[in-house]
């Protein structure tokens, strides 16, 4: 096969200058892609089927070796019904993922294009806002949030010495009457902003590279037609924005449950040698997901959204 | 004299009203409200979240430049009464920092321009050097994107045993090379929208002038794709740094080999005896290791050493990836 493939290679080299474009094309398709067919191959499609098939066993380490042995679905029913950690069990932390992600999406959809909408406005300043809107995405790692624990070190400080009521909008709320569950929706969402942020990062920037992409001439034609900036938004912007609406919405679903508590779980069990469990445990994850995006999609197609509206 | 004076304020009176009655002048005004009106949501709203990213950063380094035996002091609230470097210094102990920084560094720079060659090479081959079933293979992208590490994890853990990888940094870099490294398909899929936006004439003025694909690829396609380069790179080298899992799983972290990340999560997870081991206990006095506030401003410390780096190269390149995002047009 490899000896095959090199007299190829040798044939269509010494051919190169005879070949058509087309031909020359498909080689160098061939060459460009063959480093990410071999990944493919070996480090994605055989661990993905060996997983699903690990899930169906017991795995336990031997001097050097793993000795497996076939328990059908008792992984996958472990994980849901006996998987417990100190705090949490696998069933909840995936339950509350998921509603999480359901309730997160949109307003995740809706915040990073609107901060799009406004990064691409011309103001002064505007480099150095847009390079500190990407601050959270750089800053955004395991290793840091699991030792600032939450900014406790520095919560704690600032307790000790009273100061912690400067920024207590909970307080100032409260005085101006407002009704409580309206409270406690803004605080937790100005507690989380930093989150929201970090996750944002990379939907902003695909919103904002699609909202530049959008022709220049629709914008000057509605001006001189006399529409307001608002009018522009939703006439213009928001149509063509919504084709890239899917792919941020894919890539906001991957990113929130990789880094949910789900997915540290199944580190965990990893690291721990549940390997089947693990594996279960990860197609659940992946089931999960999966389920999503097909309802999302369904959606999606119901209403229309993402469909280019010049083709119709 | 008296009527003259009545009959001047009609005229500005009437002048006046018909100012404000004019339609024309009206809209102007208007217009011109609303703009201002904007102006000041717009940059209140953004002047209040650029804050509220940039509050915690200062106020940990603040915190940092606090003398030891000032952690608990009433007085000091935001600037140090004492300035010090002693928690740095601590840190630093405690992660074996310049030698973990030099390791991060080179194992983030060159999976990543590993990254950067494999991706941009498939990127390309799925925009513009389309054939048959390229379609059903960029499907596969899709779900290398979608299917989580944990769930390959494991044979791949076992895949490197047998190559006598595991404990090297070797696994990551062929991670990286092979395109299945760090959200790998996201930065195939980038480059993919951007090669689909590049003009078509390109392509066909350079092969009119004789040029191979190859050589259009390499001198005409990619100077092009500056944008896409930048933002590819640095968040390949920023999710390196950052990276615990796959780090973790194929144990490149050791002793001789120590990486920022393993380093700080081992110390956070219990910084009194990552004092102790380390030596660091022998800067300060009981009175001060003793109180667990100050273990915790540890730990921030460190987590804001392993940050610093990254922040650094920012300040560098941020002029560069917030001008490629202009250029970018990512989305296909």
């Amino acid at each position: 096969m490899d000896a095959q493939k090199k007299t190829a290679d040798k044939v269509s080299l010494s051919k190169l200058p005879k070949m058509t474009y087309k031909q020359q094309k498909l080689f160098w398709a061939i060459i460009f892609l063959l480093p990410w067919v071999a990944g493919i191959i070996f480090l994605f499609l055989v661990p993905f089927f060996e997983s699903l098939r690990y899930s169906f066993y017991d795995l336990t380490p031997q001097a050097g070796e793993i000795v497996k042995e076939f328990v059908g679905l008792e992984n996958y029913l472990y994980a849901f019904n006996t998987h417990v950690t100190s705090t949490s069990s696998f069933r909840v932390e995936l339950l509350t993922t998921t509603t999480d992600v359901l309730i997160n999406l949109p307003v995740l959809l809706i915040f990073s294009l609107f901060i799009a909408v406004m990064l691409n406005m011309k103001f002064k300043g505007r480099a150095l806002v847009r390079a500190i809107f990407f601050v959270p995405v750089i800053l955004n790692s395991a290793a840091v949030v699991s030792a600032v624990g939450g900014g406790e070190a520095i919560n704690a400080i600032l307790e000790q010495q009273g100061i912690d009521r400067i920024f207590d909008l909970e307080f100032y709320l409260l005085q101006t009457g407002m009704a409580p569950f309206l409270i406690t929706f803004i605080v937790g969402l100005i507690e989380r902003i930093y989150d929201i942020l970090a996750l944002a990062g990379v939907p902003i920037l695909l919103f904002l590279a699609s909202i530049q992409s959008i022709p220049k001439h629709l914008y000057e034609a509605a001006k001189i037609e006399g529409a307001t900036s608002y009018e522009m938004f939703w006439l213009i912007t928001l149509p063509n924005v919504t084709p890239h609406i899917i792919t941020v919405t894919v890539y906001a679903l991957v990113d929130t449950f990789l880094t949910s508590s789900v997915s540290t779980i199944i580190s965990d069990e990893l690291n721990s040698q549940n390997w089947g469990v693990s594996s279960a445990m990860a197609w659940i994850y992946v089931a999960t997901i999966i389920l999503i995006l097909i309802v999302l999609g369904a959606f999606a197609k119901f209403f229309k959204i993402g469909e280019s509206h010049y083709e119709n | 004299m008296k009527t003259n004076v009545i009959e001047q304020l009609k005229a500005s009176y009437h002048g006046v009203v018909e100012n404000i009655k004019d339609p024309k002048k009206n809209a102007k005004r208007s217009r011109k409200a609303k703009e201002i009106s904007f102006t000041i949501v717009r940059s209140t709203l953004l002047i209040g979240l650029c804050f509220v990213i940039l509050f915690p950063t200062i106020q940990q380094i603040l915190m940092a430049l606090r003398a030891p035996s000032d952690v608990n002091n009433p007085a000091v609230i935001w600037i140090p009464e004492q300035w010090s470097i002693m928690n740095i210094k601590i840190a630093a102990i405690v992660l074996d920092y310049q030698k973990a920084v030099v390791n991060s560094f080179k194992l983030s720079a060159i999976s990543m321009v590993l990254q950067m060659a494999s991706t941009a090479l498939a990127g390309y081959a799925f925009s513009r050097l389309r054939f048959k079933g390229s379609n059903i293979l960029f499907i596969l992208v899709i779900l290398t994107i979608v299917i989580p590490p944990q769930a390959l994890s494991l044979s791949q853990y076992l895949y490197f045993r047998g190559l006598g990888l595991i404990g090297k940094e070797g696994s990551i870099y062929l991670m990286s090379g092979l395109g299945m490294g760090i959200r790998s398909g996201i930065f195939i899929y980038i480059f993919r929208s951007f090669f689909r936006g590049l003009p078509k004439e390109l392509e066909e003025s350079a092969m009119i002038d004789g040029a191979g694909v190859f050589r259009t690829f390499w001198s005409v396609m990619l100077p092009n794709a500056r944008g896409a380069l930048v933002t590819v790179g640095l968040f390949a080298f920023v999710w390196q740094w950052n990276d615990a899992y796959y780090v973790k799983i194929f144990e490149v972290s050791t002793q001789e080999f120590p990486l920022l990340t393993m380093r700080l999560i081992n110390a956070a997870e219990n910084m009194y005896a990552a004092l102790f081991y380390t030596g660091g206990l022998d800067l300060i006095g009981q009175d001060v290791w003793a109180n667990p506030v100050f273990l915790a401003l540890i730990s921030n410390v460190s987590a804001l050493l392993m940050m610093l780096p990254l922040l650094i190269m920012y300040l560098f390149v941020q002029k560069q990836f917030v001008e490629s995002i202009e250029r970018t047009g990512i989305v296909g």
